[in-house]
């Protein structure tokens, strides 16, 4: 049974429109919103939060209506990009804050046991203002999980962070998480972070749903573009480019869905003049399995692959020969051309 | 003449033209603190007329200073937070006191609450008589330094991350809860120095006393001696003695310039909640 429901939701923030949107939470899942900036991300975690009201459709939690219920009330702790830390107020401060509000839960942790779970004991009479960006984060965290928060809705959780600090924060997000069965609405711009610990993707695209489904389905059929992106593939081809591009059409057409083609990079290999699809390469960089290279076929940027034994002998302004050999091809949209 | 000499002689034009300002500030006062001798200084702090005036002086904008911080937080928070038709005339009246002469804000006054209006007859039967009292004293205090902590609340709440806000909001707080504890202790330090301000607006008033409260006899919560307002006071014994006028000055400046570092003090070494830095005076 899921935990949260939205059904219908619309909202509105100045002339943006948001929805419909139609969303199921289980206990313990994580969503992670993904688009461009303006899609609405940030104004579905705002409605969520009830910071903005809902033109239409509603909002519930285990049976509970809460469409017109104040924050306050909701238990769904947002934390806004910035994470919002009180500057007058101590690591510990901020973390004491929601159980001060609660007036003491007597089963809930303590303000020492969640400086403690977070790894803040050591900072806990720092103000936020001097700690690393990471350390903010996990003194955000750690206040959602003092609040004992139904739904936790983060903006941006892992904006500036360095790989290790991110993946103590999102060990940190799993462990608050868990503990308490609550599900995750996360936005990111960071695919490795969707990928690691989101069991959903919900793709906005101008306010609405374009794809709410598992990362390997998004990744085995991007719905669109910047979905393809997101996935990780380094080519994406719109009908725009494979119309203007005849010889990339050849190579690709046949399993183009109607939003065009998105593919891992091409094989290139030194071209012998042969015919076929030839790319001039812009920029050439060394990876542990050979080269990547950034090439152009007329006004269309592509990116390419070579094995460390070809690619020694290919330099910035060679022609290239470009195949598919190898190449991980999938259609763009739900359905062909 | 090369382009170093003319910033050179720009430089030390605006040098002058600054330091004149500055020295227009600060010798007034130096004369006025270094013309009476300590010995008359002395004899004028223990002077009763003196001590009444300046104990009741410091007692009545004490009270005015709490009247204009219940009233004048709420107002600038108001103007900080919220939209609503007609904004605009409620800003325009907030400035009103500091545009007009405080010798007709006086005036005004006088013909609102005064001996003979209805209003000021109703004040007088219900105990709260204005006119010659500490009452009057007070409203007029009220009424000419009351924009500045209106002012400088809203401009401090206005800086407060609306976010904070919201955290706040998200984690449990009402939005009563979250001004008190999270845009009030924010707030705090502008609101201080708006209240600073506020103060010594209300200690330099004259205009307004000279129609409302030129001589005050005891009333309500002031049960001293017949007294004035100190400005008014001294500027009854500058018509008889400069050098008595001066001695009473000087002793207020001594006091006033006590009580701003004791709030200096108490930003620095106290347990004040303002986030970091000095307060803006």
């Amino acid at each position: 049974m899921s935990a949260w429901a939205c059904r219908g939701l619309s909202a509105h923030q100045g002339p943006f429109h948001l929805g419909p949107i139609d969303l199921e939470l289980g206990r313990s899942e994580v969503v992670a919103v993904i688009g461009r900036s303006g899609a609405g991300k940030t104004t579905l975690l705002r409605t969520l939060a009830g910071f903005l009201p809902a033109d239409a459709g509603s909002i519930g939690r285990d049976g509970t209506d809460l469409t017109t219920t104040p924050p306050e009330g909701r238990r769904a702790v947002y934390v806004p990009a910035g994470l919002a830390l009180f500057p007058h107020r101590s690591v510990a401060g901020n973390i004491a804050y929601p159980l001060e509000l609660a007036g003491g839960r007597a089963d809930g942790p303590t303000v020492g046991d969640l400086l403690d779970r977070f790894g803040l004991a050591p900072l806990a009479d720092r103000r936020p203002s001097t700690l690393s960006a990471g350390e903010q984060q996990r003194v955000a965290l750690a206040r959602s999980v003092a609040a004992d928060p139904a739904l936790l809705l983060w903006d941006e959780p892992l904006g500036a962070l360095d790989l290790v600090a991110r993946e103590a924060l999102l060990a940190g997000l799993r462990t608050a998480q868990a503990g308490g069965g609550r599900p995750i609405v996360l936005v990111t711009h960071d695919p490795a972070v969707a990928a690691a610990i989101a069991d959903r993707w919900l793709l906005l695209d101008g306010g609405r749903t374009a794809f709410l489904g598992s990362a390997d389905a998004c990744v085995a059929r991007p719905p669109d573009p910047f979905a393809a992106r997101f996935a990780g593939y380094a080519n994406v081809l719109v009908p725009d480019d494979l119309a203007r591009e005849t010889g990339l059409r050849s190579l690709v057409a046949d399993r183009a869905g109607n939003g065009g083609v998105a593919t891992t990079p091409f094989i290139a290999r030194p071209s012998d003049g042969e015919g076929g699809v030839t790319a001039v390469v812009d920029r050439r960089t060394p990876t542990p399995d050979g080269v990547r290279l950034t090439a152009h076929v007329g006004t269309l940027a592509l990116e390419l692959r070579a094995a460390a034994d070809v690619g020694d002998r290919i330099r910035v302004g060679d022609r290239v020969a470009v195949n598919d050999d190898g190449t991980v091809v999938v259609p763009i949209g739900p359905t062909g051309v | 003449m090369s382009r170093r000499t003319a910033s050179a002689v720009a430089q030390g034009l605006r040098a002058v033209l600054a330091g004149s300002l500055l020295a227009l500030f600060v010798l007034p006062i130096l004369a006025l603190l270094l013309y009476p001798s300590l010995g008359r200084l002395l004899t004028e702090a223990g002077d009763p007329g003196v001590d009444a005036a300046l104990a009741f002086t410091l007692y009545a904008s004490g009270l005015a200073l709490v009247l204009v911080l219940l009233l004048g937080i709420p107002l600038g928070h108001l103007l900080a937070r919220s939209r609503f038709p007609g904004r605009s005339i409620v800003e325009a009246a907030v400035a009103l006191p500091v545009v007009v002469p405080h010798l007709i804000a006086g005036l005004a006054l006088f013909l609102v609450v005064g001996p003979g209006t209805p209003v000021g007859a109703a004040l007088t039967r219900a105990g709260i008589p204005v006119f010659a009292t500490i009452w009057g004293v007070i409203l007029v205090m009220v009424y000419v330094s009351a924009p500045y902590t209106v002012l400088a609340s809203e401009l401090a709440f206005r800086a407060v991350d609306p976010r904070l806000l919201e955290a706040a909001r998200s984690l449990g707080a009402t939005p009563a809860v979250a001004a008190r504890t999270v845009a009030l202790p924010l707030a705090l330090r502008g609101i201080v120095a708006g209240a600073v301000l506020s103060w010594a607006r209300a200690v330099s008033e004259i205009g307004g006393f000279l129609i409302l409260a030129y001589t005050v006899y005891p009333s309500g919560p002031y049960t001293g001696p017949v007294t004035s307002p100190l400005s008014v006071y001294i500027y009854t014994v500058f018509q008889i003695d400069l050098a008595d006028a001066a001695a009473i000055s000087a002793l207020f400046v001594l006091i006033a310039f006590g009580l701003f570092v004791a709030v200096r003090l108490l930003e620095r070494f106290g347990r004040l909640p303002w986030p970091s830095g000095e307060l803006p005076l």
